[in-house]
């Protein structure tokens, strides 16, 4: 388990208290889950996600990650419709742990109200976060 | 952050162990045991109403669970077999794929918050096998972890299981060791999903009979080691966030 220091925790995305991420590209946010949260979870197995089209409330359950004798619930950062979802992680569910910001992305959305995004914390608050938890 | 080192450093020394509730369960049908888990699990996020780790240890009826990415093809007899001996088969959220629970198996289920812990998934279950390698050891059992799968193992025999889930960071599910179960279940199934592995007790390993109270109270005391925790004992009843 890597030291709070070793995190990768870039400034270019927002991130939940549940450990997922969110970052604008365009009119579309693209989501995942955190270097802490796949970290925590030791090798990835399966990744579980929504359909295209499905639409979700921010916060609501989305996707479920599998790793070795765990499932873990993943709850959506902004609220929205599915308009992708990476493929890729059928076949290789490793993506999330070697890639957790870009191969490793779980879902794009299109956002029904993109001022959510502005109640999600920063890497900064993140930090804090897991330091005030420590 | 670094969570389990079997260490205490002098500041554990001068504070009391960190606190557990610890109940301990009469013989629970399966679906009421995952109610109880779901209810301490929402009030455990909530914090409020329960702001203690939870541990509770309960047998079960005899019961065949599934993972929820798992298909039926590890079940080596019928559906309608099953069926006819009264054996319920219930898909659960918990990662792994088919197994088996019945009566002379002790089950834990910690409801844990992993992070304020600062416990990672792996050291958790981690620490799950080690609570059960140490329990049988008092018994002169020499179990070891698996290579190719969790658990605990006796050679190529596995005696005790770790399946767990997580909730907004609180995790559930746990650990079954095989005490003096019958072990004729686990000839329907290729338990979790690994052909020509088979399934052992304590029990078998000893080839005499072994107190499963004896046993849980062997549990507890390691498992309050391992986590470096007291467990205090509650029950259901004195637990205010399930009234």
């Amino acid at each position: 388990m890597k030291e709070i220091s070793e995190l990768n925790l870039p400034d270019n995305v927002r991130y939940t208290e549940d450990h997922e991420w969110a970052r604008i590209e365009g009119d579309k946010v693209r989501a995942g889950l955190d270097d802490y949260a796949q970290d925590q979870l030791g090798d990835i197995v399966f990744v579980e996600l929504p359909r295209i089209g499905d639409t979700f409330k921010k916060g609501e359950m989305f996707a479920t990650v599998e790793s070795v004798k765990a499932v873990c619930e993943c709850y959506l950062p902004i609220g929205g419709e599915i308009i992708a979802v990476n493929q890729a992680l059928e076949e290789s569910p490793e993506l999330v742990n070697k890639s957790p910001y870009e191969d490793g992305w779980f879902v794009d959305i299109r956002p029904s109200d993109s001022s959510e995004m502005d109640r999600l914390m920063t890497n900064e608050d993140c930090m804090e976060r897991l330091k005030g938890a420590k | 952050m670094e969570s389990w080192n079997g260490l205490r450093t002098d500041y554990e020394d001068i504070c009391p162990a960190k606190k557990f509730l610890w109940i301990d369960l009469p013989a629970t049908e399966y679906e009421e045991a995952w109610r109880l888990q779901n209810d301490l699990v929402a009030a455990r996020k909530k914090g409020i109403c329960l702001d203690t780790d939870v541990v509770m240890l309960l047998e079960h009826p005899s019961v065949f669970t599934i993972g929820k990415h798992s298909d039926l093809k590890n079940l080596t007899v019928s559906e309608k077999f099953l069926e006819k001996r009264n054996i319920p088969l219930i898909r659960i959220e918990r990662g792994g794929d088919i197994t088996f629970h019945g009566p002379g198996q002790l089950v834990v289920y910690p409801i844990i918050d992993l992070h304020a812990a600062g416990l990672s998934v792996l050291n958790y279950t981690e620490n799950l096998e080690e609570v059960m390698i140490r329990t049988v050891q008092d018994w002169g059992i020499r179990a070891q972890r698996g290579m190719r799968n969790r658990g605990v193992w006796v050679g190529n025999n596995k005696l005790g299981s770790v399946g767990i889930a997580i909730r907004r960071g609180i995790c559930f599910h746990g650990m079954a060791l095989n005490v003096n179960l019958s072990l004729e279940p686990f000839g329907w199934i290729n338990p979790c999903g690994m052909q020509k592995i088979t399934m052992t007790s304590m029990e078998q390993e000893l080839s005499s009979a072994v107190s499963i109270n004896r046993v849980r109270h062997a549990v507890k005391r390691h498992f309050e080691m391992v986590f470096d925790v007291e467990l205090v004992m509650t029950s259901l009843s004195e637990l205010d966030c399930l009234q």
